[in-house]
């Protein structure tokens, strides 16, 4: 049997950190905000925890400490895109690289070691039902997220100032309170995500450890259409691609092969949706002037 | 004249770069270095002349690599998949090189003209997604990337793998087959090609109707789409030259030391998200995207060097150089009292 | 609802020498203006005579430099429209405030929403809004989605988030503007009821027969200034005309018609996304205007001509040559030249420089030479064109953004006019243009036709219609209802077709070979 409970777990263990930034992500769409930054938030949040987790002995705190680091960075976008009206896109591109150049030197000059950083002695989450708690707190994340988005006043208002901020500044609802909110959400839900990589399925540092799981995140974001559930499905989908892909690795197949296996993947379920969909494309322009 | 040079210099280039610098001399003193040494060292070791065949060699592929982003970036398109259209024309290349029954000189033109085709076929097919099937241009460039480079890294591992050796390589190319030196410096032919392309792009960009369309395109593409500019047409072509700079830079690599293709070398020193941010902070513009490219040519070489004279780490460089770009996108600019002598429009 | 208190003074809003100034100019030079509880109280002036600003200080949503504000008496300092809305007032914007994928319910109560612990109370939404609709007169269903809305039910719509929030006083900004006659007319009889319950409203607008059927006062702007009060009951169109414009004015100029020659636009069953069989003929040497309210196709009618919309049925000939499924580059190749509605988004480029902008269909003719553009000659047609149409520029070199309203207008219409090709589209040409180029682009496009070419014309101001249009047609729901010659093409006449009502007798249409 090839999907067994086994697949499933391992999809479920690669799930968590794309989705955590996938919802993050989604808030942000739903706010008006393009993040692609989710990339460099997350990687923020994976340095933070292991550093916080190795200083101060507590996995926990290492949770702790990645979200409020990851909920700061995003105050880059934040500030860039919301008050300085700076190109989304590119901030967020440059935030992803500033992440990676960030941590690798804050590897090498707190850890004084280049590449990983993997201690034995470094406290990692314990597993609870197989999985890493940070597991269940992302399944209630989307349920939350559902619900908040869909009937509660701050959802509502959010969704209206995504939609048109012009009109919600008008009945005296503030676009800028409301987006600062989102990214700082997402910020957050990134460091989780971080935190998730770094001291849930293994506990380590690896320069760029994110491998482009932000990315997916994004995409994600797109397949779901910017809803919890949508977004909960497109990562389940991926973390299924990644897991099966890791199965035939097993079954003699190149790991290049499963490394390729979810992009591909992800690609063709785009294809599927937006063909179908037709129109859906974000501005692609980042005001390239001369 | 005067005024040009106010506006440049009040220019979200000029704070990006000066915030740049601050902040990473900032982080130096927070490191315990010295600031001044250690861009001295960042200087001396790129310029110098012991750096600068190193740092031309580097600037081939950033400036190569930052072309091509900045063809299709000039008419807003974003091409993120840089890595997988390098690779390929690298592995393109190295194949045509060992199996061509060319003479020597002859295969090294028709490998870089394969690499380019390979980058070039690769990049049209994200272009083909965007055009026929809706999927954004920025996400199918990318995840089109992570294939390809895992299908010339399974290449380089198992069919074309040297023989005998356990490193992830080709086997090396015939003698001959390879780019030609200056003297006995690192730097090739490949950086005259590529320097080639850009004075290509530059021409094209200002002084033909089709620079024309895209400059137009990439400032308001409706407005370009209602005169006439086919989209479709003109996405599938720039996207096609962007691949086919990739293809060139990854066929360069290729043919210069060690000739032949390692796994992952090609992508290591982080060419394609380095020639990126040189085309962002140029906004795509061609004299300034050479110009932006030797920047950051000097700041990764001579990072090197800082590390080590100095020992700090080299990654202090990729975090200026990303800040550079965070402050450019986030448009500031010194306020414009502070220049203002005469009212005029800078 | 909440009634205006018994012991409210008699006044409801108060704007005392109000000034407001922006860099160059005076919107706002000492106005004051008193408006009656329970009167319909009209605000009138052209665009740039200071009525927008004027408003937006009222509605908190910029600062005066000088005056002061009274609502119901006491003196008021809003900083943002929350507490102008808090105080009563209600503004209904000229672009609606609306989020089309929420539903009506949603858009009335957001940011008022009944709750029950933090959730919105959606039974209680709805019921708001049924017992608003019902006691007003705006009936509107609560769970439609606003989007799919027709303009009449959407203007509903906003009326009700302010009646919501008990707005004793409410704005309306060129609440016409979109509207069919018929429309107006129901939306007058809602105002009147809302003012026999004692509320007030002020309405901006430049129309003057809504003005003089719908209003009880008058007071008009001219270049920032209060320079007429009036009662309507007894004032005329003239005078208030008069005094906007400071002149007498010939209202509704019409121009000498043209001399149409040969076919040159021949347009049979045309059928696209809102427009269905639409047939007509343009010919060399005259102007054909499609009338209509905005949102009847017209807008997808041109953009199927000029190529830039594909069609399921139908066909186009220019010059007698099958242009049915040519690009638009083909067709403009082939003749045609097109000035579109939105100069911002779509006409201009406002990051390029006015000499970039003016090359744009000249950079593969005229200024090009085997694919090779030279700056010089970039240049030099910018001068040219510029001298020409009159465009107000410092240099060549500027950027586009730089420039008025109307001179943007004059680079688009200018550029479009220098292809000197037979067919012109252009829409909306005079929007949002100052009066004086407004003369200026319609002695243009009448010269354009007298030099020999075709020109099709849409505008939603009926007066620019009847003002140069050798023909009209009218076009209702996507198809063309009606079709009138310059002296049959009465306001009566046309604004009855527009609302749907034209004659079931065929259009006749040219056969088209």
């Amino acid at each position: 049997m090839f999907f067994d409970s086994d697949l499933l777990m391992s999809a479920l263990r690669a799930l968590t950190p794309i989705l955590l930034a996938a919802l993050g992500g989604a808030i942000c769409e739903r706010a008006g905000v393009f993040n692609i930054g989710l990339e460099g938030m997350m990687l923020m949040g994976c340095f933070t925890a292991v550093a916080t987790s190795w200083f101060t002995g507590s996995p926990w705190l290492g949770v702790l400490a990645a979200a409020l680091a990851a909920a700061a960075y995003s105050l880059i976008l934040a500030v860039g895109t919301v008050t300085l009206r700076g190109d989304a896109v590119v901030l967020g591109v440059a935030m992803n690289l500033l992440a990676v150049g960030l941590t690798s030197f804050l590897l090498r000059t707190v850890f004084g070691v280049q590449g990983t950083f993997d201690d034995p002695s470094l406290a990692g989450l314990p597993l609870i039902g197989g999985l890493s708690p940070l597991a269940y707190v992302s399944w209630a994340a989307v349920a939350v997220a559902a619900l908040m988005l869909s009937r509660h006043v701050w959802g509502l208002r959010l969704r209206g100032v995504g939609e048109a901020p012009d009109a919600a500044a008008t009945l005296g609802v503030s676009p800028t309170k409301y987006k600062y909110a989102a990214v700082l959400v997402s910020g957050v839900l990134c460091g989780l995500a971080g935190a998730q990589l770094a001291l849930g399925n293994v506990t380590l540092f690896t320069e760029n450890m994110t491998a482009g799981r932000g990315w997916i995140a994004v995409v994600a974001v797109m397949l779901g259409r910017a809803l919890p559930l949508g977004v909960l499905l497109a990562a389940l989908l991926f973390g299924l691609a990644e897991a099966a892909g890791f199965r035939l690795q097993g079954l003699g197949l190149p790991q290049q092969a499963t490394d390729a296996a979810p992009y591909v993947v992800t690609l063709g379920a785009l294809f599927l949706t937006t063909a179908r969909r037709r129109r859906r494309v974000r501005p692609s322009s980042t005001g390239a002037a001369s | 004249m005067n005024n040009r040079i106010l506006g440049a210099l009040r220019s979200p280039i000029t704070f990006s770069v000066l915030a740049g610098v601050l902040i990473g001399a900032l982080f130096l003193v927070g490191t315990g270095a010295d600031p001044i040494a250690s861009y001295e060292a960042v200087l001396t070791g790129s310029l110098g002349a012991d750096g600068i065949g190193s740092t031309l060699t580097t600037g081939t592929s950033v400036l190569g690599m930052a072309l091509a982003l900045a063809i299709p970036l000039r008419a807003g398109l974003i091409n993120l998949g840089g890595d997988g259209q390098m690779v390929l024309g690298g592995i393109t290349a190295a194949v045509t090189g060992l199996y061509s029954p060319l003479p020597a000189p002859l295969t090294v033109v028709l490998a870089l003209l394969a690499g380019m085709a390979a980058g070039a076929a690769y990049a049209a097919l994200a272009a083909l997604c965007e055009n026929h099937f809706g999927v954004p241009l920025l996400v199918s460039s990318l995840l089109l990337s992570y294939p390809a480079v895992s299908l010339a890294s399974y290449l380089a591992r198992y069919p074309l793998k040297e023989p005998g050796s356990s490193l992830p390589q080709t086997r090396s190319l015939p003698d001959g087959v390879a780019l030609p030196a200056f003297g006995d410096s690192t730097v090739t032919w490949g950086l005259v090609l590529v320097v080639l392309a850009a004075a290509a792009y530059w021409f094209t960009d200002q002084r033909t109707a089709i620079g024309y369309e895209i400059r137009m395109t990439g400032l308001n593409s409706r407005f370009a789409a209602y005169a006439g500019v086919e989209r479709r047409g003109l996405t599938l072509k720039l996207m096609s030259v962007s691949g086919a700079t990739a293809g060139l830079v990854g066929a360069i690599g290729v043919l210069s030391f060690p000739y032949r293709f390692v796994d992952g070398s090609l992508t290591a020193p982080g060419y394609t998200w380095t020639g990126l941010t040189a085309a962002l902070l140029a906004t795509a513009a061609p004299l300034g995207t050479v110009v932006a490219s030797f920047f950051f040519a000097v700041l990764q070489v001579g990072g090197l060097a800082m590390e080590r004279t100095t020992e700090v780490p080299r990654e202090l460089t990729q975090v200026l150089q990303a800040i550079v770009i965070v402050f450019l996108a986030a448009r500031l600019r010194f306020p414009s009292r502070w220049f203002n002598r005469r009212k005029e429009a800078v | 609802m909440t009634p205006p208190r018994a012991d409210a003074p008699d006044v409801a809003v108060e704007l005392r020498g109000i000034t407001k100034r922006f860099p160059g100019t005076v919107a706002n030079d000492a106005v004051d203006l008193t408006v009656r509880r329970g009167e319909i109280h009209a605000l009138m002036g052209e665009n740039g005579a200071g009525k927008s600003t004027l408003m937006s200080i009222l509605y908190g949503m910029t600062r005066a430099d000088a005056g002061s504000v009274l609502v119901d008496g006491r003196e008021a300092d809003f900083a943002s429209p929350g507490d102008a809305m808090a105080a009563g007032l209600g503004m209904v914007h000229q672009s609606f405030k609306l989020f089309d994928s929420l539903s009506v319910a949603e858009n009335v109560v957001l940011a008022a929403e009944p709750r029950r612990f933090g959730l919105v109370d959606r039974a209680a939404a709805r019921r708001r809004v049924r017992e608003l609709a019902e006691e007003h007169g705006l009936a509107v269903d609560p769970d439609a989605r606003v989007g799919e809305l027709p303009v009449g039910l959407r203007q509903r719509v906003e009326i009700l988030k302010l009646l919501h929030r008990g707005a004793r006083t409410l704005i309306l900004d060129e609440p016409t503007a979109v509207l069919t006659p018929a429309e107006a007319d129901a939306l007058f009889a809602v105002l009147k009821s809302l003012a026999a319950q004692g509320r007030t409203v002020i309405l901006v607008t430049h129309k003057l027969r809504e003005v003089l059927e719908g209003s009880d006062r008058v007071t008009v702007l001219r270049d920032g200034r209060v320079v007429a009060r009036l009662v309507t009951a007894e004032t005329s169109a003239d005078e208030i005309a008069a005094a906007m414009t400071g002149r007498a004015v010939e209202l509704d100029r019409i121009h000498a018609p043209g001399t149409p020659g040969d076919v040159v636009l021949a347009v049979s069953g045309l059928t696209t996304d809102g427009v269905s069989e639409a047939s007509l003929t343009v010919r060399a040497g005259e102007i054909v205007g499609i009338a209509g309210v905005a949102g009847n196709g017209q807008s997808e009618l041109i953009e199927a001509l000029a190529g830039l919309r594909p069609t399921t049925a139908g066909r186009v000939t220019l010059l007698q040559q099958d242009i049915s499924h040519a690009s638009a580059t083909e067709r403009r190749l082939k003749g045609l030249a097109y000035v579109p509605e939105d100069r911002h988004a779509v006409g201009t480029a406002p990051a390029a420089s006015v000499a970039e902008n003016l090359a744009m269909g000249h950079h593969r003719t005229t200024l090009s030479s085997r694919g090779l553009l030279p700056p010089a000659g970039v240049r030099a047609h910018a001068r040219q064109l510029i001298e020409r149409f009159g465009i107000k520029a410092p240099t060549p070199e500027v950027p586009a953004s730089a420039l008025s309203g109307g001179n943007l207008q004059k680079l688009l219409i200018g550029r479009e006019l220098a292809h000197e090709v037979p067919l012109l589209l252009v829409e909306q040409p005079t929007r949002g243009v100052d009066i004086g180029a407004i003369q200026n682009i319609h002695d243009q496009l009448i010269a354009y036709r007298d030099a020999g070419h075709a020109v099709l014309l849409v505008s939603a101001e009926l007066s620019e219609i009847r003002g140069l249009a050798d023909r009209v047609l009218v076009m209702y729901e996507g198809r063309i209802t009606a079709s009138y010659d310059k002296n049959q093409a009465d306001e009566r006449t046309l604004g009855l077709a527009m609302a749907g009502g034209a004659s079931r007798e065929a259009v006749t249409v040219e056969a088209v070979d």
